[in-house]
């Protein structure tokens, strides 16, 4: 559900290039020192009087401030030119840390206003979250924690302490489920639905597509025409999966046909609806072994694969929810990305057809009613 | 007075920053935790099984916000307590990565469930970090 988007994987590698940078010119620098030079003596010994709190704090908001600043190409109006401005204010506030004893507060106030701003942009729909996008946010989060770290000594009264002491947690807590309303709220054109994201594929079929797919339908629907009965299809080897109270769906699962690539005669799973009367055949799924590796597409945009990740599976039985923007699910389930897979509904689908990643709303309602 | 001599007021180190910032990390874990099992609520309407989880995940985040407390305060169980936890989630996420089930793809997981927890434990295990600890007990 959190990809990279193709055009912000640069500022990984502009991260990476402004850590070694810094490690490389404090190396030269200790080395300058050491040599007596004055203007090296005074940064090196600036660097060793700065505490590692502060240090820590300065590098990460450098960190941002180059991502920013890296990300400025592939964003255009008003976004681009407020990361101009919040990569340099980061940059000039990371140098701050160092030399200047006023850099605290308008630090603590750059990072809270970045976090926020970055929320409101997702949450309004102006930008998608992604993975460098809510990395950054972690770091900036870190970095104003760090900072609300460096308390004065004297000014310690118990309101400021408390409010230092809630203030990080729920900024942290607000902006996960800001990010993932965001998201969820403004899902992009290739998600089917929150956790299944579509092949990319072309936007109109071809005759050639239409004949392909409709040959998929119905080879489909002779081959597994025999198991319309469950008994037969465990008969056969497909083992029925887990019974859920969320899913009325349920799929038997065949790992002899693991190897078999979109084949009619060896589908990797039934599906069956639980109705009143008991298991109706309903459909097939394709799957292909690995994630990531979409299957092929005889009918285009018609036959469009789909994966599902972003998902917490709990090995505790068949359940599930959504992983947070920051990657972390419940304990005891773990964030999982399933291989690509395509149904084929042998049953009328309505208004989603025979292909689509989920069963129609309207159809499912009219199964569980029969 | 020079602006070095200026940095050195602002930013004069407490006696150890690794307690310090070990802290803040596991605060930051305990804040994503906590999202984490509040937003397993919903689905444990309809999955049963996730309302015990969530419940889990709200008492681990409300335990690692008070041993997070409790490491800048500089206790040694604290200590013991965190260090044995990171190294728990650190090696079931290295398990994690090795399974072909995709649970680790791109920079959000390998800040939070790798990066995060070594650097915790590298903070309580540096030797500024035990002597932390040492001088405080």
């Amino acid at each position: 559900m959190y990809d990279i988007a193709g055009e912000h994987a640069v500022a990984i590698g502009a991260a990476i290039a402004l850590i070694v940078s810094l490690w490389l010119a404090l190396r030269a620098l200790s080395w300058l020192a050491r040599r007596r030079i004055g203007w090296a003596v005074a940064l090196v010994e600036a660097y060793r009087t700065t505490s590692a709190i502060a240090s820590l704090a300065a590098v990460l908001m450098l960190v941002s401030g180059v991502i920013h600043l890296a990300l400025i190409p592939s964003h255009e109006g008003i976004t681009a030119v407020l990361f101009v401005i919040n990569g340099l204010g980061f940059v000039v506030l990371g140098v701050a840390a160092f030399f200047t004893s006023w850099w605290r507060r308008p630090a603590v106030l750059w990072l809270a206003a970045t976090i926020v701003a970055y929320v409101v942009w997702i949450i309004a729909g102006w930008e998608t979250p992604d993975q460098i996008g809510i990395a950054c946010k972690l770091i900036e989060l870190v970095a104003l924690g760090l900072i609300l770290r460096l308390a004065q000594p004297g000014r310690r009264t118990w309101p400021r302490r408390m409010w230092r002491a809630v203030a990080f947690p729920m900024l942290a807590s607000l902006a996960t489920i800001g990010i993932w309303v965001g998201g969820l709220a403004h899902p992009d054109a290739l998600h089917a639905h929150a956790g299944a994201i579509l092949q990319p594929v072309a936007a109109v079929a071809t005759p050639e597509q239409r004949d392909a797919a409709a040959r998929l339908l119905s080879n489909t629907r002779a081959s597994i025409a025999r198991y319309q009965d469950p008994a037969a299809a465990i008969a056969a080897g497909f083992k029925p999966g887990p019974v859920s109270s969320a899913d009325p769906l349920r799929h038997f699962e065949n790992s002899a046909n693991a190897n078999a690539i979109l084949d009619p005669k060896h589908p990797q799973a039934l599906v069956y609806a639980q109705t009143k009367h008991g298991l109706q055949l309903i459909g097939a799924m394709y799957q292909m072994k690995s994630a990531g590796q979409w299957g092929p597409d005889p009918g285009g945009p018609l036959t469009q694969w789909h994966q599902h990740e972003g998902i917490c599976f709990s090995p505790f039985g068949f359940e599930f929810s959504f992983e947070t923007p920051f990657w972390t699910c419940p304990v005891g389930s773990t964030s999982i990305t399933t291989p690509p897979m395509l149904h084929v509904w042998i049953i009328d689908n309505g208004k989603e057809g025979p292909f689509a990643a989920d069963l129609d709303k309207t159809v499912q309602k009219q199964l569980q009613g029969s | 007075m020079s602006i070095t001599s200026q940095a050195v007021t602002a930013n004069n180190a407490p006696s150890s920053s690794a307690p310090e910032i070990a802290s803040l990390l596991v605060v930051t874990q305990a804040s994503l935790s906590l999202v984490a099992g509040l937003s397993a609520i919903p689905f444990s309407i309809v999955e049963p099984g996730f309302r015990v989880l969530s419940v889990l995940t709200i008492l681990v985040a409300i335990g690692m916000f008070w041993l997070a407390r409790n490491l800048r305060r500089q206790r040694r169980w604290a200590r013991r307590w965190v260090i044995a936890l990171e190294a728990l989630g650190l090696l079931a996420s290295l398990l994690l990565t090795v399974l072909p089930i995709g649970a680790m793809r791109g920079p959000v997981p390998v800040l939070v469930n790798l990066v995060m927890p070594a650097a915790v434990l590298w903070l309580l295990w540096s030797r500024s970090g035990r002597a932390a600890f040492k001088k405080a007990a």
